[in-house]
């Protein structure tokens, strides 16, 4: 029988830092939002909102492969140049072969995927550490996109292409919606899937989820080749949003924002916690950040400098509420 | 050479409970008022089963725990040890099984780690290979102290431990198990050190239960069991029989649940498994209803052997057969999905999540029966979780509670409930009563009854006597290895009988 | 030798004599004087760096920080010097931050138990933001004849920079195999628990590594900010790869316990040769960066080959 213990109302400081530690994203947003809006001018003001929301879209879509990798503890430092890869290939086969709309997504997704995969099967199979395999593919993809592009950006895009990202619905491009659905998609994969709750099993131990009947090589593997594609994805999108395709898109400092974003929605670097919805309010979080710096007038490369700051203030507070061993 | 080194009076050390103190108005301790003593120029060995104590009274004189009872006299004076650096520095040295050095560095550089020789400002590799030399010469080891200790043998490494703990001026030496890795050559060139350390006047504790080694090595022994000092003799007076009749007399306190029925049909077939190459062949056999245990010390290849059958270490030859078939190379994922179970014997990082709660815990090995189209559906987890809790009356506030937070033995329910969520048809539990308090032990005993009854075969492995013999319909016991002996449930199967298998290989 | 296996390391000293020989023999004016000198002196950037990096992947960490440092430290220094401060102070204060940031690197390893690559990474954005902040993105340049003399000129006939690697592989050989803390290090990467039983303070271990690293980082910088008289905000890109893939090359083992500096000095020439002669075949930088990236991931899974098969072997009974 289970004793029914009664949780009083009245929160203990314990209790307390232990909610706002399995919820420190929303916090974090909260506290963000709050300020901007009461320091900011015209921070809350309609079309600013839209702004933000417009810029979140695409690095949610890669934040939640991301986090996907995080989560059993890896790492994909490639990612920033899949995005950059994904944009020339778009844009090549858009315009220069003018392939049909669809054929060009499918096609530009597979490409994420399977680099994706390729990174996954050096990590797993390899053992090559994760840092090192995607540090050095991410060179190589790099490398790729520039030969592929033969150094020239990709201008003016087919209006069909265009029409993926650029549709207006309810005052809002339709890009956002598209990582509205992924972020869905995935929120039901890793929250209620039988999948999700398998990375999850792997990320905070890996032996105990083996000898359970978790399939980790398979696991491992296909994170990676999830985030691939969503780089890819992210990718797509980006060059549709700029209406040019060119490889130095997303680059390390993307990668290095999309990290950020995750770990500071709440995905811990030692794996096993994350979630799509924490890793959305972290994107959201650090564009309310970038959009005050904008509006205050202060230099993006501050904001570069500042983002650093604020993952190392998300780690430090992130070992305190979690606590792992 | 009659200077009493190690005077070690009414050691006692409690079990700790899950809030982290000691639990103390109980009868069952980690040691009980043990006392020990080591007189300079003899080698004292120390004898007793797993569990029996041993360990944490060495991890005591070692400095590496501290007793919560008791005195501990360093030749005449009274000592309360810090750490392990402070009993190095009090004379005592501590050699364990698995070695302590930087495989990455060279013998000197191992053996003057922190304590580098310097000359004008500068480290003095000289000086150090001079040294080490020297030192290994005095244990008639020609050693270049040059070489790479990863490509030494675990011969030459203990060798370089023994001569890093006399580069010390250590008096006491400890050695846990020293020859378990050894080959005869090199057992004859460690007592042959151990010899001349004795003649220097040190003091030798030998840990072991090799008793073909006693009557070559050592001087007196003495017994532990159950964290008590049962007794010792001296070596002259050396007979195996009350050894082992002093090592398995442990009292049952127990009254070990039997209402299962073993039956026919054949559920689990080991034939010819060779653990490493050079082992020899197993034969072993669970029918259904039946619960087999396996016995036998610790290496003894007991865990191997299961986690062999379980598809998750590989062999050197044979066949496993799961009811009919040969599983040989299934994955753990496949096994469980045709009914196998293995509960494995280090419950925090092997059989449950820590980071995740109640019902996670226990859906995970089974997470496709209570989902529908690949989606977990919570209510029916809910629900399996509840029923498990209350079933293997598990105490916690709620199936949300994270497991980490439980005690050992409702941590092993967890684990327990986890298996059963799946159905098995074959249970292997490797330890499933280690580190659990008494009550939720007769508890699980009587679970372990109960599921023998609903006809799924298990295959137990304990090392404690009692849980053994009282829950077993047949034993097969292990040692080195091999399968030394299968014993039948019944009056002639005795404590002592299993530990001279174990420990002997024979009676 | 505390460590490495002798036979080995006369291959890899001899690794930069081959590539110089083969690739003199296939690549047209490889081998004048003028482009080996040149090719030394741009070994000496990530030379400088992959000694500092060596000791980093000795305990099992990895420093990321490098494009950061290479950009910011210089930019510290070149600031100060437009700004009419004296060459040498102008230098102390780039040396110094490139110092403060590696010893906050060690700061987060040792006492918040934050992953290398990440503490890294993170403090390298940081510095590559400071650098873009600090003049607005624009590079400086033009800075006094003595600095730039440190880049481009010689003593006794041996350019200076090749005479800053030569003392920074002097140092390091001299830290790592003649001091007590070389075997620390050692140790650290080897088994961490020996040396904390030994009473040794790991964390005092891993301030040093990342403190000289990022001190490494900053010599780098400012040499190469002397070669070209400039600093450029971004300049540090390039020489992160290569500063790992020298030490990669050079054997340094990333599991950690095992690396030799003038096998990850070696490595750097490696490096500096295959770049230099990729260029003069006109060969894009980037795609040199395939070759490189994949080189390094080919290179970590034939170590992790053979370590696994080393271990599989040294496995004591059951």
């Amino acid at each position: 029988m289970t004793r029914e213990v009664k949780r009083p109302l009245g929160l203990t400081p314990g209790a307390l830092i232990g909610l706002m530690g399995r919820h420190v994203s929303f916090f974090i947003f909260a506290f963000l939002a709050i300020i901007a809006t009461l320091c900011v001018r015209n921070f809350a003001a309609r079309d600013n909102i839209v702004i933000i929301l417009k810029q979140s879209a695409i690095p949610a879509v890669a934040c939640i492969g991301m986090t996907m990798v995080l989560m059993t503890g890896g790492i994909d430092l490639s990612l920033g140049y899949i995005v950059g890869l994904a944009s020339i290939i778009s844009g090549i086969l858009a315009k220069t072969l003018l392939l049909p709309v669809p054929e060009v997504v499918l096609a530009v997704l597979l490409a994420g995927a399977l680099i994706g995969l390729a990174n996954g099967l050096i990590t797993q199979y390899l053992r090559v550490p994760a840092f090192i395999a995607t540090l050095g593919s991410g060179y190589v993809i790099y490398g790729l996109a520039q030969i592929v592009s033969q150094g020239s950006i990709i201008n003016r895009l087919p209006a069909g292409f265009l029409a993926i990202g650029r549709t207006d619905l309810f005052g809002l491009p339709s890009a956002v919606f598209v990582a509205a659905g992924v972020a869905l998609g995935f929120h039901i994969l890793i929250s209620r899937a039988i999948f999700g709750r398998q990375l999850r099993a792997f990320g905070f131990g890996p032996k105990a989820a083996a000898l359970s009947g978790v399939p980790t090589a398979r696991i491992n593997v296909t994170v990676y080749a999830i985030s691939g594609t969503l780089a890819a994805l992210a990718g797509l999108l980006f060059t549709i949003r700029v209406n040019a395709a060119q490889p130095n898109m997303g680059g390390g400092v993307f990668t290095f924002e999309v990290v950020t974003a995750a770990i500071v929605g709440g995905t811990s670097l030692f794996g096993g916690v994350g979630s799509v919805a924490g890793s959305i309010l972290g994107v959201l979080s650090i564009k309310i950040i970038e959009n005050c710096i904008n509006l205050l007038g202060v230099s993006y490369h501050l904001y570069l400098a500042v983002q650093g700051a604020i993952i190392l203030l998300a780690i430090i507070v992130g070992n305190m509420t979690n606590r792992r061993a | 050479m009659n200077d009493t080194l190690i005077a070690m009076r009414g050691i006692t050390k409690f079990i700790y409970g899950g809030d982290g103190r000691p639990i103390r108005n109980t009868d069952v301790k980690i040691l009980d008022q043990v006392d020990f003593d080591l007189a300079a120029g003899e080698v004292h060995v120390l004898v007793g089963e797993n569990g029996a104590g041993k360990s944490t009274l060495m991890k005591i004189l070692g400095g590496i725990i501290p007793p919560d009872a008791g005195e501990l006299r360093i030749a005449g004076q009274r000592a309360e040890l810090q750490n392990a650096r402070d009993a190095r520095e009090k004379g005592i040295a501590f050699i364990h099984q698995e070695l302590n050095l930087c495989p990455n560095l060279d013998v000197a550089h191992n053996m003057f780690l922190g304590r580098e020789p310097r000359r004008r400002g500068v480290k003095d590799a000289a000086a150090m290979y001079a040294k080490s030399s020297a030192l290994l010469q005095a244990l008639s080891c020609d050693l270049d102290p040059r070489t790479q200790v990863a490509r030494l043998s675990t011969a030459q490494q203990q060798i370089v431990e023994i001569a890093k703990a006399m580069s010390f001026q250590s008096r006491v030496v400890i050695m846990d198990e020293p020859t378990a890795s050894l080959t005869k050559r090199e057992i004859d060139v460690l007592f042959g050190l151990i010899r001349r350390m004795r003649a220097d006047g040190m003091g030798i504790i030998y840990i072991s239960h090799r008793f073909e080694e006693f009557l070559e090595v050592g001087d007196r022994l003495s017994v532990l069991r159950d964290g008590r000092s049962v007794g010792g003799m001296r070596m002259s007076e050396f007979d195996p029989g009350t050894v082992i009749h002093m090592m398995a007399g442990h009292a049952i306190d127990e009254m070990y649940p039997r209402t299962h029925r073993v039956q026919e049909e054949r559920v689990l077939e080991v034939k010819g498994l060779r653990l490493t190459p050079r082992t020899p062949p197993i034969d072993l056999a669970v029918n259904r209803g039946e619960v087999v245990g396996l016995g036998g010390l610790v290496g003894s290849g007991r865990t191997e052997l299961a986690k062999s059958i379980f598809g998750v270490r590989a062999f050197a030859g044979g066949e496993v057969r799961y009811l009919g078939r040969k599983t040989t190379a299934w994955s753990p994922g496949r096994l469980i999905a045709a009914g196998m179970a293995y509960l494995s014997e280090d419950r925090k990082t092997e059989g449950l999540v820590l980071g995740m709660n109640i019902r996670e815990n226990t859906s995970l090995a089974s997470l496709a029966s209570v989902a529908t189209l690949g989606l977990i559906s919570r209510p029916r987890e809910l629900a399996q979780a509840a029923g498990l809790i209350d079933q293997l009356s598990i105490v916690a506030q709620s199936a949300e509670q994270p497991v980490a937070t439980l005690s050992g033995g409702n941590q092993q329910k967890c684990v327990l409930g986890k298996w059963l969520s799946t159905s098995p048809r074959l249970l292997i539990l490797d330890e499933p009563t280690r580190g659990i308090d008494v009550g939720a032990k007769a508890q699980i005993h009587k679970l372990i009854d109960q599921i023998a009854g609903t006809g799924v075969a298990i295959l137990m492995i304990s090392s404690e006597l009692p849980e053994l013999i009282g829950m077993s319909d047949r034993i097969y016991i292990m040692r080195a290895g091999a399968v030394v002996a299968e014993l039948p449930a019944g009056p002639g199967l005795t404590q002592e009988k299993v530990v001279a298998y174990s420990c002997l290989g024979e009676t | 030798m505390p460590i490495a296996h002798p036979a080995r390391r006369a291959a890899l000293f001899l690794l930069p004599l081959a590539c110089f020989l083969v690739l003199g023999s296939l690549i047209p004016h490889f081998l004048d004087v003028s482009n080996l000198l040149n090719v030394v002196r741009q070994s000496s950037i990530i030379g400088i760096c992959a000694v500092g990096m060596t000791y980093v992947i000795i305990i099992k960490g990895i420093d990321l920080s490098l494009a950061g440092l290479l950009a910011f430290c210089p930019m510290v220094s070149g600031m100060l010097m437009l700004a009419g401060v004296g060459m040498v102070p102008s230098i102390a204060a780039g040396l110094a931050a490139g110092i403060v940031m590696g010893l906050f690197n060690g700061l987060m390893v040792a006492r918040l138990a934050v992953p290398a690559f990440i503490t890294t990474l993170v403090v390298g954005q940081i510095s590559q933001g400071l650098a873009l902040i600090v003049n607005g993105g624009r590079s400086i340049g033009a800075f006094p004849a003595r600095f730039v003399f440190i880049g481009n000129g010689s003593l006794l006939g041996v350019p200076l920079s090749d005479l800053l690697l030569i003392l920074f592989l002097a140092l390091g050989f001299f830290i790592q195999r003649k001091t007590a803390l070389g075997n620390h290090i050692n140790a650290l990467g080897g088994n961490e628990s020996v040396l904390r039983q030994e009473g040794i303070s790991a964390a005092k271990v891993q301030f040093f590594v990342f403190g000289f690293s990022g001190f490494c980082a900053a010599v780098s910088g400012l040499l190469l900010s002397a070669q070209m008289d400039t600093v450029h905000p971004t300049q540090g890109d390039a020489y992160q790869l290569d500063a790992i893939a020298a030490c990669i090359i050079g054997g340094v083992d990333l599991a950690g316990g095992k690396g030799s500096i003038p096998m990850a000095v070696a490595g750097a020439l490696v490096i500096g040769c295959l770049r230099n002669a990729l260029d003069l075949q006109g060969v894009h930088p980037f795609i040199q960066n395939i070759f490189i990236g994949s080189v390094i991931i080919v290179i970590v899974f034939l170590g992790g080959v053979v370590r696994r098969r080393n271990e599989l072997a040294t496995r004591g009974t059951l």
